[in-house]
């Protein structure tokens, strides 16, 4: 990754750490809150493709972790995977694939990353993660965190696209990686 | 359809990152104390960020609860009123009620906390956790003299204890956590038992510790125990009893305990400056 995409990146998770932090963690629908953070690291996935998809992923994932009482890892471990995943299904789909196939692909790898997040913890790390609420987590949570997952698109558009054009117009092309 | 091919780089990279991951899992469930001072340090440098996001997001906040839970807080406010009035008829009309009303008074008095000191701490922020919703932060640390572990009581009872005190911020680990254990005993009882959470809007279980012969009441406050190896002194109040239970093979009575303590709406808590006489206090067993 260049420096100015680490730069981009560092802006970019540290505006949507604040939010999650100090405005969602506030609004929240039958008790659950937006995984914004898992959000950034599946769309990082997507744009970043697996490699550089799933160090973002792990970043936010730490970042997060840091605030949580949940072991320190546990957040990282699980968004570097889900990011890994997503980059490699984005890499077999049509790069101008209709942006509700995107958000419905996202959508999943929220779930999924939640899935993994407790399955991880359970197996590895902190128990009651799994309780009564997982259901509910998984599809208020899911969905919520969906509104949310075309701006993570938009930027992580921005923090991962060249500018292949001479003019300043945004280039509409994945990375090269 | 042609399949890119997938350079072994970003599996060797995936295998790096979960790697470290559980390096940083195992290191931070051995309570590796570097690992500890980074989360503090970076509790701190971002603070000062979160007051100013606080400052502007706070109101949306508040105005998206009371959009939220305006009718169901309504709904507990005159519930709680009509249970606290029949709690007090049941209180008057009991048998000994006096002195218990007496103890409860005292548990109420959040002036004068049976002569320890205390501070008060603001609430700062909610778990920002959907898998870990027993945690607040207060806006006080250990410059003001909280250490890891220290009861903290709202009006009414306990709610919890500190966890991971930063310089300036704490975590308060609430005590509907499934995994927070108290000691507790009847007021009126030598009879001690472990209380448990049951998680958010459930009571508290006390599934051990008391016999069946135990003189228990429907009613009766149960404070904390205030053992050798408590971290919690001794006469708080936890919570009323409202179902007693018998278990016929263990030959003890399982309650189910109402916290006394208010847990919701919070602005102000109150915590209890009181270090345990023995220093080798368990992380979970109170």
């Amino acid at each position: 990754m260049s420096i100015v995409r680490v730069a981009k990146a560092t802006l970019v998770l540290f505006i949507l750490l604040v939010l999650q932090l100090e405005l969602f963690a506030n609004i929240r629908f039958f008790g659950v809150m937006p995984e914004i953070m898992l959000g950034a690291a599946v769309a990082s996935g997507w744009h970043a493709g697996p490699r550089d998809g799933a160090v973002l992923g792990f970043v936010s994932g730490f970042l997060i972790d840091l605030y949580l009482a949940t072991p320190l890892g546990l957040s990282a471990l699980s968004y570097a995977l889900i990011s890994y995943v997503i980059g490699i299904v984005s890499e077999l789909i049509a790069e101008d694939v209709e942006k509700i196939v995107r958000s419905v692909i996202s959508l999943v790898g929220i779930v999924l990353g939640l899935v993994i997040f407790v399955v991880f913890g359970e197996l590895i790390a902190e128990p009651n993660l799994y309780n009564k609420n997982f259901g509910k987590i998984l599809v208020v949570g899911g969905l919520y965190t969906g509104l949310f997952i075309r701006p993570l698109h938009f930027f992580m558009e921005w923090v991962f696209h060249q500018n292949n054009y001479q003019n300043n117009q945004f280039a509409m092309s994945r990375v090269r990686r | 359809m042609a399949v890119p091919q997938r350079s072994s780089g970003s599996r060797f990279t995936l295998a790096i990152l979960l790697l470290i991951s559980v390096t940083l899992i195992s290191l931070d469930a051995r309570g590796y104390e570097p690992l500890a001072n980074l989360r503090k340090a970076s509790t701190a440098i971002l603070q000062p960020f979160r007051n100013i996001a606080s400052t502007v997001f706070d109101p949306i906040g508040d105005a998206w609860k009371s959009l939220s839970e305006g009718d169901s807080l309504e709904k507990e406010n005159a519930l709680l009123r009509g249970q606290l009035s029949e709690l007090l008829d049941y209180r008057v009309t009991t048998e000994g009620a006096v002195e218990e009303l007496k103890a409860l008074r005292t548990q109420l008095d959040l002036e004068n906390l049976g002569g320890q000191e205390t501070i008060v701490a603001e609430i700062t922020a909610r778990s920002v956790s959907n898998f870990d919703p027993y945690i607040i932060e207060i806006g006080k640390g250990t410059q003001n003299g909280i250490k890891d572990g220290m009861a903290v009581v709202s009006v009414g009872g306990l709610i919890g204890r500190i966890e991971d005190p930063g310089l300036r911020t704490s975590r308060v680990r609430l005590i509907t956590d499934p995994n927070v254990n108290i000691g507790v005993l009847a007021v009126g009882t030598n009879e001690v038992g472990i209380l448990s959470g049951g998680g958010i809007n459930q009571p508290l279980y006390v599934l051990n510790g008391i016999p069946v012969s135990a003189d228990i009441e429907i009613g009766s406050i149960m404070v904390t125990s205030g053992s050798e190896r408590s971290p919690y002194p001794g006469g708080f109040a936890v919570g009323t009893i409202l179902e007693i239970v018998v278990d016929e093979i263990n030959l003890e009575k399982e309650l189910i305990v109402a916290p006394t303590g208010q847990l919701e709406n919070l602005e102000f808590v109150t915590v209890i400056l009181y270090q345990p006489p023995s220093s080798e206090v368990g992380s979970n067993s109170k």
